[in-house]
């Protein structure tokens, strides 16, 4: 056993535990165990020694070769330190050469990534400052878009510097600008425009104007001017008015808000802005309208240049304008334009300016029929313009009848010679057959007047002619219409200044005279009437106006002469001087009633050439006052007393009177009608002078009586003056019989008549 | 009834056309003037009453035509007339060589006793003067009648034409009433016979005198 611990010892290189206790464990102990262990080691220092003994020559030879090794190693030693400097020498320099090249690599490096990044960034620069460019060229729409670009393709590509952050930042600022900077340019194109407009709407007319006077004439006649002048026209201005104004502005605004996302907002203000523009177009600008035609035009002008330019924009088709949004604005205008003119028309005087504003508004709504914009209510507005353009031309023509009333001699006209008469002849219709005949001086029926206003009717109608050219009315029409203003013209204006004529009192032959003129101006209203078919190309009408048309006039004529020649009557009788208390009658009647008489009979054969109706009128209003004034200064109470002498004085003059009124002064009077009128003085006288009380006091009250016109009254007052006469004129005398009975008679009459006044009431 | 006036004198206005009679009378009744003509058709009056030496004067003048075509109706009315006024225009020679044939017209037609008067009118009008004021007064003498110049544009003369010549009628009168003394009261239609005679003494007495 213990050997074989050995050998396991020897046999393992560790875990000798085992083996260590079976030593311990082991009979004999360690002791026997050293002691093999010894006797192994002796066994092994035997083998140790042979072994060393056959080794050692190889050892000794082994040995000498190394210290052989060992110079060789020095010797190759120094070599390597000799190689070694020279290598580290030569390398040195290789080395900072590499160093070198090691950082010119990096900085290439570093170099192509910046120029990479550089690359990335440039197109971002430029663009950016492309954008800056634009923006200060004001050119916004493409600055909109390279912003765009900018925002959306360039930046996120290029890295997250700083200076992107900025460009970013800046961004929103920058579209800002752009739209306030566009909204500049809109006022500006919305004050360009409102200047422009005008000139817009001028040019509009000037081409309504001249397509109205198109005709075949016109038309060959332009052409040969075109031809003579086309080489100038090629470039001439603008062919349309709305090419006077650059919408571009308006597009580019437009187009640029439609970018920015707010194509409403701005369709929105700018809509708001027109129309507040609007309203201060409809405003004129000069105030009175009515003061000339230029600020008319320049009215007129500015408000269809507006609308002009709205409608272009809507046919442009951008959007801007609707049609709904014209025709709503339109039809506000248009109501505004017409109160406007309306209101400046209305104080309108002047016919040529008249007619100058009725000729802009009928362009004004051909100009409107061309751009499709509603014309009413302006041919309304003409047609009471035409109304207010006759009340015009009247006031005119007022003045003018009343220069010719007022410088009339009212006359008949007489001239000397024949080129005199035709003058005359030329001037009014008049049937001349007879006076043909006669020799010269001839003289007409009818004054001046006739004539001259004749020749003013002529002229008002063609005035007024002028106003309904180019209305679009037919003939007929017209005609109708200038037949009504004439006879207005006539039978309003012409008879008020005949009117205002008899204002003042007249002399006869004067009132005569217009009388007769006015039967002359009436005459020819058939030969105006011809005169109007002939100049309006119509149909002749030949029904005339009903009732006459200076009949007022003819009315005041009349009253006036009756009038007139009572006056004259009241002249002669305020002359009455009679003797009341005359003995004895002269026998001879009155002298200012001869002189009446004879002045009466006088001035009713001068008065041959009035109608009869008016000769009778005043031969009636003539004797009536006679009657009435000789009636009243027998009854007068101023007159106290009244001899008998004196009562058949007045009854002579009385019957004088009717003589004169008996004796038909003219003719067309009914048999003894003028009579009637002295009828109750003649009762009166009768009664009186006849002493017939009995059948005045039985007939009383009956009708037809021989006395009927006398009243009790009156019969008692005369009664009474004759009594007072006779106490009067027997004062110093002695009351003869019959005197007495007369008187006591005279007391019963008179008692009686009192009665009668009392029952009467 | 009180009487308007003392005297009622007719006077007549002749002459030739458009010398200016219905000028002057229109200047002496209305004392207005107007300068468009109205040539006058056959015959009117005016009446004015004027105060002559405290007597209410009434004058009826009657203004005649002057044109030929009226002489017939104009001359009926001379023979009535108490006063003649004779017109003739200064300026127009015519008119004055005619006052002749005017004052032969008087002759034939009027009252021998008639008063006249002769009238240069339109004096005012210098300038165009073709009658001296010196002619007019020898024609007047010739003919021993009375001679003034008028203008009834300046109302030059014109009243005192009238009053004179009314003066003179008047004076005419009270003279041929003086010769008829006691004057009656037929002594002329045209003179005053007032009603109320108890408070005119010489009414009373030609009253007394006649019963
Ligand atoms: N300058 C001037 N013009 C006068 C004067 N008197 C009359 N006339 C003018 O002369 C013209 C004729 O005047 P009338 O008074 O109508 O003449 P007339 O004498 O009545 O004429 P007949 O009626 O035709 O007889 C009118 O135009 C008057 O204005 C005057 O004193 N001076
Ligand atoms: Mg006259």
């Amino acid at each position: 056993m213990t050997n074989a611990t050995i050998q396991e010892i020897e046999g393992i290189d560790d875990y000798w535990g085992p083996a260590f206790r079976s030593v311990y464990e082991g009979e004999g102990g360690h002791e026997a165990f050293v002691q093999q262990l010894d006797e192994r080691i002796q066994q092994h220092d035997k083998e140790i020694e042979k072994l060393c003994n056959f080794y050692y020559q190889g050892f000794i030879d082994s040995i000498r070769e190394l210290l052989q090794v060992r110079s060789h190693a020095e010797e190759l030693h120094a070599e390597i330190s000799n190689v070694d400097a020279n290598v580290k020498e030569s390398t040195e320099s290789l080395c900072t050469r590499a160093e070198e090249l090691i950082r010119a690599r990096r900085v290439e490096l570093n170099i192509a990534a910046t120029i990479e990044k550089m690359e990335l960034c440039l197109p971002l620069l430029t663009t950016y400052s492309k954008l800056k460019t634009q923006v200060e060229a004001k050119r916004y729409y493409p600055a909109l878009k390279t912003l765009e670009q900018l925002e959306h393709v360039l930046l996120p590509r290029v890295g997250p510097y700083k200076w992107c952050a900025q460009i970013s930042s800046d961004i929103p600022r920058l579209r800002q600008a752009i739209q306030d900077a566009s909204m500049a340019d809109l006022r500006d194109f919305l004050e360009n425009i409102r200047k422009l407009s005008p000139q817009v709407g001028a040019m509009a007319f000037k081409e309504t104007q001249e397509m109205l006077g198109r005709s075949l004439a016109n038309i060959v006649k332009s052409k040969k001017d075109d031809v003579i002048s086309v080489a100038s026209r090629e470039n001439s201005g603008p062919q349309c008015p709305h090419e006077l104004v650059d919408f571009s502005p308006l597009h580019r605004c437009l187009h640029i808000h439609s970018v920015l996302g707010a194509k409403n907002d701005f369709v929105q203000y700018y809509r708001a802005q027109r129309k507040q523009q609007a309203r201060l177009v409809l405003i004129p600008s000069s105030g009175n309208l009515h003061d000339s035609i230029q600020s008319m035009k320049s009215y007129l002008n500015a408000v269809l240049g507006f609308f002009i330019l709205e409608e272009h924009l809507l046919t442009a088709g951008a959007g801007l304008v609707s049609r709904d949004w014209l025709l709503d604005t339109w039809s506000m205008a248009v109501t505004k334009v017409a109160s406007t003119l309306r209101t400046n028309t209305s104080l309108i005087t002047d016919p040529t300016l008249m007619l100058s504003i009725k000729q802009q508004i009928v362009l004004f709504i051909n100009a409107l029929k061309c751009y499709g914009l509603p014309t009413d209510p302006l041919p309304l507005l003409l047609q009471e313009m035409a109304e207010h353009y006759t009340e015009v031309l009247m006031q005119r023509w007022v003045v003018v009848f009343r220069d010719i009333l007022d410088n009339a001699s009212f006359l008949p006209i007489e001239v000397e010679n024949q080129e005199q008469y035709d003058g005359v002849m030329d001037q009014f219709p008049y049937d001349g057959d007879e006076l043909e005949t006669q020799p010269f001086p001839r003289k007409f029926p009818f004054s001046t007047i006739v004539p001259a206003v004749y020749v003013q009717v002529k002229e008002f109608i063609y005035a007024w002619l002028k106003y309904s050219a180019g209305l679009g009315l037919g003939g007929g029409r017209r005609a109708a219409a200038a037949r009504h203003s004439a006879s207005l013209l006539l039978s309003r204006s012409f008879t008020g200044c005949l009117s205002a004529l008899f204002r003042r009192p007249l002399p006869l032959m004067q009132l005569v005279q217009i009388i007769v003129d006015t039967q002359y101006l009436e005459d020819a209203t058939l030969y105006l009437y011809e005169f109007i078919s002939n100049i309006t190309g119509s149909e002749l009408v030949t029904t005339q106006a009903a009732g006459s048309m200076f009949q007022a006039a003819r009315d005041d004529a009349e009253q006036q002469i009756c009038e007139n020649l009572e006056k004259k009557v009241d002249e002669f009788l305020d002359l009455e001087n009679y003797d009341w208390l005359l003995v004895e009658p002269s026998g001879q009647a009155s002298s200012f009633v001869t002189d009446m008489l004879s002045y009466l009979s006088g001035v009713l054969t001068s008065l041959e050439q009035l109608p009869t109706r008016a000769r009778v009128a005043a031969v009636r209003a003539a004797t009536n006052r006679i009657a009435s004034r000789l009636r009243n200064l027998l009854l007068d109470p101023a007159v106290r007393q009244i001899s008998s002498g004196a009562l058949h004085q007045l009854d002579l003059d009385v019957i004088q009177c009717e003589q004169f009124a008996a004796g038909e002064p003219v003719p067309g009077l009914k048999e003894g009608e003028l009579l009637e009128h002295f009828a109750s003085l003649r009762q009166l006288l009768d009664l009186i002078t006849g002493w017939d009380w009995s059948s005045y006091l039985h007939d009383v009250g009956i009708e037809g009586g021989k006395y009927a016109l006398v009243t009790p009254r009156d019969a008692a007052t005369l009664l009474e003056k004759l009594k007072e006469a006779e106490q009067k004129s027997s004062v110093f005398s002695v009351l003869k019989k019959n005197e007495r009975d007369r008187r006591k008679l005279l007391d019963t009459v008179l008692k009686q008549l009192k009665q009668l006044q009392n029952q009467d009431g | 009834m009180a009487k308007t006036y003392d005297y009622l004198f007719k006077l007549l206005l002749i002459g030739d056309s458009g010398v200016g009679k219905t000028s002057i009378l229109f200047r002496f009744s209305e004392d207005a003037f107007n300068i468009s003509f109205i040539s006058t058709i056959g015959i009117d009056f005016k009446i004015r009453t004027i105060d002559l030496d405290g007597k209410k004067v009434k004058l009826q003048i009657w203004d005649t035509a002057g044109q030929e075509r009226f002489r017939t109706i104009t001359t009926a009315y001379y023979r009535g007339s108490m006063g003649i006024m004779l017109v003739y225009d200064v300026t127009n020679e015519k008119s004055f060589e005619n006052i002749k044939n005017w004052i032969r017209n008087i002759e034939e037609n009027a009252s021998a006793d008639v008063e006249k008067m002769i009238l240069g009118n339109k004096c005012d009008l210098d300038a165009k003067r073709q009658v001296s004021k010196e002619r007019g007064e020898q024609l007047a003498i010739e003919y021993q009648i009375k001679f003034v110049e008028t203008s009834a544009k300046d109302s030059l003369n014109v009243e005192y034409a009238f009053y004179t010549l009314a003066r003179d009628i008047k004076a005419k009168m009270e003279k041929k009433q003086e010769a008829s003394n006691p004057p009656g009261n037929r002594s002329g239609v045209h003179q005053l016979k007032d009603s109320d005679r108890q408070r005119k003494p010489t009414s009373w007495l030609s009253r007394c005198s006649l019963l």
